[in-house]
């Protein structure tokens, strides 16, 4: 039976694998078995002591202790199934400890992973965003404004965080776009700020350029004649011109600037003066002398550099020794008007100065006068004298002003300046004639009354308009009468023939072939003879009617125009002076003075016409040419010329002949060497009548000349009776002698045509000559 | 445009001239000579007729016919019709205007066949002119010498232009035989006997002045250089400082007219009727002779 549990647990300790229920019996077993052994053993023991006290015997013993033997065997067994099994448990133990382990661990790892989590998370929300501080724009403005690159995209998961994200995103743009664009404007800012600076910088230095440019250019404006700077002080001194002066200064200036003529102001005299003068007008008006005005006039007048110059230049001149010299009735305002007059006509660019007229102003006698710059002849040769009839500035043009002077009667003749009635017109102060026309005309017939009506109210008209034009035309055309006149003079003088340079007329043409023999002046005893009593008027007129049966005609236009004398300004007492007027003419045949008055006449109807101006003509050229009947029959031919010469020598105080004012006479003899006797002719009527229809406008300062050289054309073709010689000429104008009327129309000769230059050639008779049309 | 075409059977005598006026179907031919009248044809009846040319003359009639009026000399004597050597348009303004050979140039209204202006002044008979339509004015050149500028406006003479002032002339003629504007009209070449002055018009001066062996006798802008013929078989290229560009021979012996294509051919016509095309490298294309129709 022990063998079988031997057995039995040999066969458990071999199956290592056997199921746990198993071992537990099998432990049981040999635990069991351990029990059983030792109390087998412990029985065994027992019976062998029982016996060996027993004494018993020995065999007996043996049995026991082989049995006892056993049992030590089964009770190894049971101890080695005992330790195996303790083994095996132990290494069981040992295996399941190892997945705990690492269970452990595992535990152990999440653990801290999940610690770590936690602090992040802790930290994660313990994060303080500065978005809270950031003022975003509202969601409304966002979803509007936003463009959809940002709004488009995703950023996170988290619809909310999203959108803050976008939001902010959008802030970022935003802010960025406004950084860029403040940037700009900040450069821009920039940009503005030193262009500021820089113009501020010019403006700040342009006062001082401006100043050094006005300086530079003062030389220019002085070069090229324009006077800017001139002009404002010209302004400035105008201002304190008197008023007459003013007037004319004004008037002056318009007409240049409106008109282009071709003139210049100025005004001169001391600045000082003026201005003490304003002055003491003023504190002599207001009746209080104020201190403190005159400081300011002072300080008003303009710092100018040249007024020290100008006090250096005459230092010791006061004005109360100015007013010592010309004796209270003659005081002059200090400022004078000084007026250029240049050639009209552009020949060059810079026009030659014909003239320079000087206005200036009398205190006390309220007038203005003037007088030639830089000229101190006599009233003789003063052009101004007689511009218009009956105006030599020897009276004062007022009658207040005759009655301040008192016993003068006349104005001082010394004087250069005179005080021309037209000088009063242009100065604006008008003023009534000495007689009224009504009165002066009484003697003539109501025919005559009727048109001086007229007369008067063209008159006024013409007072109004062009006055200023008509008076330089007048002026210029009378100097560059002057001019050629004694230009001509001077030619004859010298015996030599006057140039005539318009080529329309055949005299020009003429070569003459007789000689000037003598060119001398004639006395003053033949204008005794012209200007009669005006008694005589009539019989004179009607005698020389008579005698030249031709001219009756021409005398009645005479007439028509000696009346509308009167249109002109100073208003010419009709009656009395036509009859000398008509009886100069009639007697000297001063034709071209009447035709000349005639013009007037026809232009002063349309008063606004321009040109009349034009066909005003001077009384200095007026020429009377004569020829002597009864010269000499025999012997060298010869034709006396008389050329009275209206233009300026003496002055008759009892007569009103104003139009032979400082008339001169010359006495022209031409002389050709001929044997044979000649016919004297008188040509006198047919030179006078027919040379002003025949001369273009522009000839009419040289009516001398061509008188002359008609004269010796004349007289060529009177001392030989051969046929004109002017077949050389190219151009061939015919004059008809007998008639001495041109005969209107010219042909060219050439002996060329077209423009291979063919040559022409015609005859006549037998003679060939070249060119057409003979 | 040689200058001594013969014809057109209407002119008695020579014809010195002819110019186009206006554009296109109503382009006019316009013509005068030596009779002293001018004439327009109606180019297209030219170019349409199946008349063999030769016959043409005689069956085209001038829609135009202008003439020179005479001088009245003393007792109503009348001077000869002066001859038109030279006109020029104005096809803005309607005009035509003719250099005359009574020392007038005159201008014509096209429309109603009427002098409107006559330009007096020069001393003897004109040989050309030319209008310089952008200032309105135009320009003659005349056998006294001279050249004057004229304000067609105002029938005023501007400007004398007297080519040899300065210069001494040895003996030989000196009229102003040929005038030629640039295209810009501001540059003048003028032809006077053996010279050719080059003035420039704004600043009314002369910027050179160039002498040939023989007179020059026609004279044309092309671009800024200046072709010249004169009586010698030579087409002279200048520039306008007076350098001489090229000289080419031609045909005619002596060369009354010069012209130039745009193509750059010029034709270069004289005297015996020849007329020699010449292309623009300066080869001859061709050469032909006119006939008396």
């Amino acid at each position: 039976m022990e063998d079988g549990e031997i057995d039995e647990g040999a066969m458990v300790v071999d199956d290592e694998d056997a199921q746990s229920a198993v071992q537990l019996k099998i432990e049981r077993s040999a635990h069991e078995m351990l029990q059983e052994s030792k109390a087998s053993v412990e029985d065994t023991v027992a019976k062998i002591l029982s016996i060996k006290k027993e004494g018993q015997p020995k065999s007996l013993v043996r049995e026991l202790v082989t049995q006892m033997f056993l049992h030590f065997i089964t009770l190894r067994q049971a101890n080695r199934s005992i330790l195996l099994e303790e083994d095996r448990v132990k290494a069981e133990t040992e295996r399941a400890k190892a997945p705990v382990d690492f269970t452990t661990l595992q535990l152990h790892n999440l653990m801290y992973e999940k610690n770590h989590y936690v602090k992040a998370i802790k930290a994660c929300k313990d994060f303080r965003s500065k978005y809270p501080d950031i003022e975003l724009v509202s969601e409304e403005e966002f979803f509007r404004d936003a463009p959809e690159d940002i709004k488009g995209k995703t950023l996170s998961k988290d619809s909310r965080h999203d959108l803050m994200l976008k939001r902010l995103h959008f802030e970022l743009f935003q802010r960025k776009e406004l950084c860029k664009l403040h940037e700009k404007l900040e450069l821009q800012k920039k940009k503005l700020l030193d262009a500021i600076a820089n113009r501020k910088k010019f403006l700040s230095s342009l006062p001082s350029h401006l100043k050094s440019l006005k300086k530079a250019s003062l030389p220019v404006q002085n070069q090229l004649g324009v006077l800017h700077t001139k002009k404002l002080k010209q302004h400035h001194l105008a201002e304190l011109l008197p008023p007459p002066l003013y007037v004319i200064y004004s008037e002056f200036l318009a007409q240049k600037e409106a008109f282009c003529e071709n003139m210049d102001l100025e005004i001169v005299g001391s600045l000082k003066d003026a201005q003490a003068f304003a002055r003491q007008q003023a504190n002599k008006d207001t009746g209080i002398s104020t201190n403190v005005e005159s400081s300011r006039l002072e300080d008003d007048a303009p710092d100018e550099e040249d007024d020290g110059q100008r006090r250096r230049k005459r230092p010791k001149r006061v004005p109360s020794k100015e007013n010592l010299d010309q004796e209270g009735l003659y005081q002059v305002h200090p400022l004078k008007t000084i007026l250029h007059i240049y050639d009209d006509e552009v020949s060059d660019l810079k026009s030659a100065k014909l003239i320079t007229l000087k206005f200036e102003y009398l205190l006390k006698l309220n007038a203005v006068c003037v007088g030639i710059e830089g000229s101190h002849d006599g009233s003789e040769n003063n052009i101004l004298c007689n511009l218009f009839p009956d105006d030599a500035g020897i009276e004062l043009p007022h009658q207040a002003a005759k009655l301040a002077v008192g016993d003068a009667l006349t104005f001082d003749e010394k004087r250069t300046s005179r005080p021309y009635k037209w000088a009063q017109h242009l100065a604006g102060i008008d003023f009534l004639p000495e007689m009224s026309p009504l009165l002066t005309s009484h003697g003539a017939p109501s025919g005559e009354t009727a048109k001086s009506d007229a007369v008067i109210s063209g008159l006024s008209l013409y007072r109004q308009q062009n006055r200023i034009q008509t008076v330089v035309q007048r002026i210029r055309s009378r100097k560059k009468a002057q001019l050629a006149l004694v230009a001509q003079l001077d030619l004859l003088m010298k015996l030599r023939w006057p140039a005539v340079t318009c080529e329309s007329v055949p005299w020009a043409l003429h070569n003459p072939v007789c000689n000037l023999h003598g060119w001398s002046t004639v006395g003053h005893q033949s204008i005794q003879a012209l200007s009669l009593p005006v008694v005589e008027t009539e019989q004179v007129r009607e005698s020389i009617d008579a005698d030249m049966n031709g001219r009756s005609g021409t005398s009645k236009e005479e007439l028509e125009s000696a009346r509308e004398d009167g249109e002109l300004p100073s208003l010419v007492p009709s009656a009395s002076v036509t009859g000398d007027v008509k009886l100069n003419r009639l007697k000297g045949s001063n034709h071209e003075h009447s035709r000349q008055l005639t013009l007037i006449s026809k232009s002063l109807v349309p008063p606004i016409s321009k040109t009349k101006s034009q066909s005003f003509k001077k009384p200095d050229d007026d020429l009377d040419l004569m020829l002597d009947t009864d010269s000499d029959q025999d012997g060298p031919a010869y034709i006396e010329l008389e050329s009275e010469n209206t233009a300026t020598q003496y002055y008759e105080m009892g007569e009103k002949s104003w139009v032979n004012y400082g008339a001169k006479e010359f006495c022209l003899v031409l002389t050709r060497n001929m044997d044979t006797d000649q016919r004297i002719w008188k040509l006198e009527a047919k030179v006078n009548l027919h040379i002003l229809k025949m001369l273009p406008v522009d000839q009419e300062n040289y009516i001398l000349s061509h008188q002359v050289c008609y004269l010796a054309m004349l007289f060529d073709y009177f001392v030989d009776e051969s046929s004109p010689s002017s077949e050389k000429r190219r151009g061939i104008s015919v004059v008809d002698v007998g008639l001495s009327k041109p005969v209107s129309g010219r042909l060219l000769a050439r002996s060329f045509r077209g423009r291979d230059r063919r040559k022409m050639i015609s005859w006549k008779d037998t003679e060939c000559n070249s060119g057409y049309p003979y | 445009m040689v200058l001594t075409i013969r014809g057109r059977n209407r002119h008695d005598g020579p014809a010195y001239d002819i110019k186009f006026y206006g554009h296109g179907e109503d382009t006019l031919l316009l013509s005068c000579g030596d009779d002293g009248r001018i004439r327009g044809w109606r180019w297209k009846e030219f170019t349409n007729s199946d008349v063999p040319i030769p016959l043409q003359g005689n069956q085209v009639k001038p829609v135009l016919d202008l003439a020179n009026p005479q001088h009245k000399g003393p007792w109503g004597a009348l001077s000869p019709i002066p001859e038109n050597n030279s006109i020029d348009v104005n096809m803005k303004g309607g005009s035509i205007f003719s250099a005359s050979g009574d020392s007038c140039a005159y201008c014509w209204d096209v429309e109603t066949g009427k002098i409107k202006t006559v330009f007096k002044g020069h001393s003897d008979y004109l040989h050309c002119i030319v209008a310089r339509n952008t200032a309105n004015q135009v320009i003659t050149g005349s056998e006294d010498g001279t050249a004057r500028i004229w304000d067609c406006k105002s029938g005023k003479c501007i400007q004398v232009i007297d080519p040899a002032e300065n210069t001494k002339l040895k003996g030989f003629f000196s009229c102003v035989s040929c005038i030629a504007l640039d295209g810009s009209e501001s540059w003048l070449a003028c032809g006077r006997g053996r010279s050719l002055s080059i003035w420039n018009l704004p600043a009314s001066e002369c910027v050179s002045r160039i002498s040939t062996r023989a007179s020059v006798q026609d004279v044309l802008f092309e671009d800024n250089q200046i072709l010249a013929v004169g009586a010698e078989p030579l087409l002279s290229r200048f520039a306008i400082n007076g350098a001489v560009l090229s000289q080419i021979q031609c045909a005619p012996l002596s060369a009354f007219s010069v012209s130039i294509h745009p193509s750059g051919v010029t034709a270069v016509g004289g005297y015996g009727g020849l007329v020699d095309a010449i292309s623009e490298f300066g080869s001859h294309l061709c050469t032909f002779r006119c006939k008396c129709v």
